[in-house]
């Protein structure tokens, strides 16, 4: 049990080791970058926003694709006001960003405009759950932090392959389950994820980064 | 013809207006801890859990159109496990019918009643649970978290009502306080002490977690008009 408490405590206080740089990438190759940052207080330890910044090769300022905002900005990776404390995901650089700019461009007016009639801001349809889309339909195999709630939202019910794309998940809104290669097992219970991340290894928590233990994949 | 519809639009106006007065006079606010609890008995019996860990959330909120008393109602779920014999734990309850005595911006006492649902292979029952819980929170950034709770085991799967459980759990929160947007609000990691009584075995332990704290300004009727 001491371990249990020790574990969940250092989980608590929020710890991800080897977060990525928010350094932004050179120009002289078409990047494409998901990152999260937390909500206004009081929620800024339990949930977390989604965006994805595309810049083609050559030019200087990002383009912003999410719900609730969008447009050109200069440093998306440490400033995207009014979201705090921002973490970099994954970056997908040369052919694979090239090949992510265009499925993003192409698909994701589409999802913003079907999550902004839906909306609801828990447990979802909700920005997180743009994320979440936009990476299932573009195939680009990464994941969003267990405090992006609303990122497992599916509907009443709902089954597939998970946004990684090593794993299959079943979601109602009120309990959900992950299991795959890379995801281990993920339990959802009215929107929030506890687990065990096999790749790279972290207990998966709703509070602070999403895990205890290595930063997301 | 002309009399009826002026009638109903006047009708229509003042239902509207008399929403809109209500709307501007309602105020609440709610709370959620998300909670990890460790608990070990200090009676050496053979009938309880000896060692029992629960992780979950509760999620409670009030709402009124008095400045001091509010209505009250949450939801509490957790699943865990007993540590030594390896089985599965859970503790949930709906908690829908209660009312609290507001003090301060966001600080609250109250007491509320419901339903719930309890069990921990192989050591208890599965058992339907009807819960009375008393709450407290005191404070903003620094915040005193208590709560005592007795539910009755309405139904077990022994096959009648046999014994209640006793819970109670008594932390500080050591947090922030905020005022954005013109709601007070606060958030931070607590820890508390906790205690149990189970089968007629007495737990003790710990609970650590994270609770959020928000409410609507309160405000008098004679300031909403």
């Amino acid at each position: 049990m001491r371990v249990a408490l020790l574990v969940l405590g250092l989980g608590l206080a929020g710890c991800a080791i080897g977060k990525r740089s928010l350094a932004m990438p050179d120009n002289d190759q078409t990047t494409v970058a998901l990152l999260t940052g937390t909500l206004g207080h009081p929620l800024d330890g339990i949930a977390r926003h989604p965006w994805f910044a595309v810049r083609r090769a050559g030019e200087h300022e990002w383009h912003v694709y999410e719900v609730g905002g969008g447009g050109t900005e200069e440093d998306p990776f440490r400033h995207h006001s009014p979201y705090g404390n921002p973490m970099l995901h994954k970056v997908w650089r040369g052919a694979a960003g090239e090949r992510a700019a265009r499925c993003i461009e192409s698909v994701a007016g589409g999802v913003r405009d079907r999550i902004d009639r839906d909306y609801i801001f828990y447990p979802g349809p909700n920005s997180n759950t743009f994320g979440d889309v936009v990476l299932r339909r573009c195939k680009l195999s990464a994941s969003l932090p267990a405090t992006s709630v609303g990122k497992d939202w599916r509907g009443i019910i709902g089954a597939g392959v998970t946004s990684e794309r090593t794993g299959l998940q079943v979601e109602t809104p009120l309990v959900g389950v992950k299991l795959g290669l890379k995801e281990g097992v993920e339990v959802h219970l009215m929107g929030l994820s506890i687990g065990v991340d096999v790749w790279p290894p972290a207990i998966i928590l709703p509070l602070g980064p999403g895990r205890l233990g290595f930063a997301d994949r | 013809m002309k009399a009826l519809l002026v009638v109903t639009l006047l009708a229509g106006t003042a239902h509207a207006r008399d929403w809109q007065g209500l709307l501007d006079r309602i105020q609440g606010g709610s709370t959620l801890h998300y909670e990890l609890t460790g608990l070990s008995d200090i009676d050496d019996m053979a009938t309880g859990p000896d060692q029992l860990v629960l992780a979950g959330a509760r999620l409670h909120g009030f709402i009124s159109t008095s400045r001091r008393w509010a209505f009250q109602g949450g939801i509490d779920l957790a699943l865990g496990a007993t540590i030594q014999r390896g089985g599965f734990a859970y503790d949930v309850a709906l908690l829908p019918v209660g009312f609290v005595l507001r003090l301060g911006a966001t600080s609250f006492v109250g007491v509320a009643g419901g339903i719930g649902a309890l069990g921990a292979t192989p050591t208890a029952d599965d058992a339907m649970t009807l819960p009375l819980e008393a709450a407290l929170e005191l404070g903003s950034g620094v915040r005193v978290l208590g709560r005592a709770r007795y539910s009755y085991l309405a139904f077990s799967g022994t096959g009648g009502a046999s014994d209640a459980i006793l819970e109670g759990m008594l932390g500080l929160r050591i947090g922030h306080h905020y005022e954005d947007f013109g709601f007070p609000s606060g958030n931070g990691y607590f820890v508390a002490a906790s205690y149990r009584e189970q089968a007629g075995e007495r737990m003790v332990g710990l609970t650590i977690g994270y609770s959020i704290d928000l409410a609507t300004p309160r405000h008098s009727r004679r300031d909403a008009e």
